[in-house]
């Protein structure tokens, strides 16, 4: 491939995201020549985060460098791209798939006049593999134009990781003061941050499956007979208002990282699956063989939960009682 | 104050779902059962909330699709929203997010809508972007993952808090007009009311044929689907439930875990 592919390059309070370096490995599996790194930074924050970029992959980084892109919106994001872009006639423009990448990356195709591809979780020459239906179908989606954008799912690909000699050569390139309509107002902290999961060996985990706020008790059962344990829930349990969101596992709730995550009626989000992937030991009980989740999981059982846990809990008391 | 809402159909679940014959899309059975994005559910809700505070509010809630799709948009006049207006194709298939996109801002673009609000994402394509491309493709304002608004300076800009990874917010104001995608939990979705209902049982919809709103340019082509094969590394626990039980407390053991 002659043209070079971009990248993003996302960062948070002056690091750059891990799903970053994800992306570039991406961008490295779709063409091993020319890639350049661009990151989006105001005066104070441009140079270090190109020098840790530029030391990190040893790949070309240009900084595009403006006080409009102090703070994160996509409004600033699409217009710096697009300007920087619009000359350079790229393959392909990589955007991690996080909160931030999915936000621009649409209205960032729609300016370049190009494809937009998101979630991509796997590439054949050129076609790029995306889940639908919940991950029960993949679909195969090429480009008809150039220069498509795409967005990268978190935790599909591993870290880029050359180790470079050389850091690669850096350039900024100064924005004049753009007129943007939005006005960014700063960040706030979740408010559903749980230490008691965080900390956690055993978690039990209710997703849909579970099938009703009663049931949950099915669960809290079970964690009765571990030590330091704590019940965790789905996004969709929590809208579902069977669980608070203190509960929810996975990427926009608590990542967590214990000894045992027991899924129990978890279809397996990609969203849910990225918080739990940390965990040593992941045991699944659904009743649909299909289910995303036994594709994580290192042991699963194929049976309704609100019969086979009661059924588990009653099997562990008589062994202790013998 | 003019809102749109664009709320998708989808089937109810995944299980009846089968490929078709050329593998370029799923094929729904006799008993599928369709039903609202759930995405679109809590955009419709927000934006009932929004013309609450604004007496002299109109939402209008668009869908694309066939025939079908009308039950959807009759469910939405049932929660409230005033007019509905299907751009209806002939045939079912996969249909991406931009030619989504395109025919929806074909519509828009003359009715001068001072908000559009649309779910994150599709519950099947699971693509997040038709809002975005909207947006862009009618130069308005955008914010996705919404999970909060604050309109009482509507139509002139409106506050909105966007999810990030780990649960935090995203604080910004935008101006109008702007399209925001809702994230689910921002609210809990009225059911539809029997009033409304019965209006919306014989309510005259606005359809537009959607080969008439011009030639869409495709610039991606879903070329196959196909059921993600399963198998990952781990082992599925075989036997009657009481020796599967035995046998996963056997694994625990052997975990040091009980």
């Amino acid at each position: 491939m002659n043209k070079k592919v971009y990248v993003a390059a996302l960062h948070e309070k002056g690091q750059v995201l891990q799903e970053t370096y994800e992306t570039i490995a991406f961008a490295h599996e779709l063409n091993k020549g020319k890639i350049a790194l661009l990151v989006l930074a105001d005066e104070d924050r441009i140079l270090p985060l190109a020098e840790q970029l530029a030391r990190k992959t040893g790949l070309e980084v240009v900084g595009l460098k403006g006080s409009f892109l102090k703070e994160y919106c996509a409004e600033a994001y699409t217009k710096a791209l697009f300007s920087y872009l619009k000359g350079k006639d790229p393959a392909y423009v990589c955007i991690p798939h996080t909160a931030q990448g999915a936000d621009f990356a649409p209205q960032l195709s729609v300016a370049l006049g190009a494809c937009c591809i998101t979630a991509v979780e796997a590439q054949e020459r050129e076609s790029f593999i995306r889940s639908m239906f919940g991950g029960k179908f993949r679909a195969e989606i090429r480009a008809c134009t150039q220069g498509a954008v795409l967005t990268v799912l978190p935790g599909a690909w591993k870290p880029y990781d050359k180790a470079e000699e050389l850091p690669g050569e850096i350039s900024i390139i100064a924005f004049p003061d753009e007129i943007i309509s939005t006005i960014p107002q700063g960040i706030r902290e979740s408010a559903h941050k749980n230490m008691a999961l965080s900390v956690a060996e055993v978690i039990i985990s209710a997703g849909r499956g579970v099938g009703s706020q009663e049931n949950i008790r099915i669960l809290r059962d079970l964690c009765s007979v571990f030590s330091k344990s704590a019940l965790g829930a789905t996004r969709a349990v929590c809208d579902l208002g069977w669980l608070d969101y203190t509960h929810q596992v996975g990427i926009t709730g608590n990542k967590v990282s214990p000894k045992l995550y027991v899924a129990c009626g978890v279809s397996g989000a990609a969203q849910h699956l990225a918080g739990i992937k940390d965990s040593r030991t992941i045991i699944a009980v659904n009743t649909d063989i299909n289910a995303p989740i036994f594709r994580v999981a290192h042991y699963g059982v194929v049976e309704d939960l609100t019969t086979f846990i009661p059924l588990l809990i009653e099997t562990y008391r008589k062994r202790t009682k013998g | 104050m003019k809102i749109l809402v664009c709320v998708k159909q989808v089937s109810d679940s995944a299980e009846t779902l089968r490929i078709n014959k050329t593998a370029t899309w799923i094929e729904y059975a006799e008993k599928t059962v369709f039903r609202m994005n759930r995405y679109d559910e809590y955009a419709l809700e927000e934006a009932l909330r929004i013309a609450e505070r604004y007496p002299d509010a109109v939402i209008d809630v668009l869908s694309v699709g066939t025939e079908r799709v009308r039950s959807t948009i009759r469910r939405a006049l049932g929660m409230g929203a005033h007019h509905g207006i299907h751009i209806m194709r002939d045939e079912e298939g996969y249909v991406s997010a931009f030619e989504r996109a395109s025919l929806i801002s074909s519509v828009a673009r003359n009715r001068n809508y001072d908000l559009i609000l649309t779910g994150v994402m599709a519950e099947d394509d699971m693509e997040a972007q038709t809002g975005g491309l909207t947006a862009a493709m009618l130069s308005y304002a955008c914010a996705t993952n919404v999970l909060f608004q604050k309109s009482t300076n509507c139509p002139v800009e409106i506050y909105v808090e966007r999810e990030i990874e780990g649960g935090g917010r995203e604080c910004l104001t935008l101006k109008l007009p702007a399209v925001l995608t809702i994230q689910s939990g921002i609210n809990t979705p009225r059911y539809p009311t029997l009033s409304h209902m019965l209006k919306a049982r014989t309510a005259e919809l606005d359809i537009i044929d959607a080969c008439a709103l011009g030639a869409i340019r495709l610039p991606g082509v879903l070329e196959k689907i196909a059921l993600t094969p399963q198998g990952g590394k781990g082992e599925i626990i075989e036997g009657s439930p009481s020796g599967k039980a035995e046998k996963l407390l056997e694994i625990l053991h052997r975990h040091s875990l009980v």
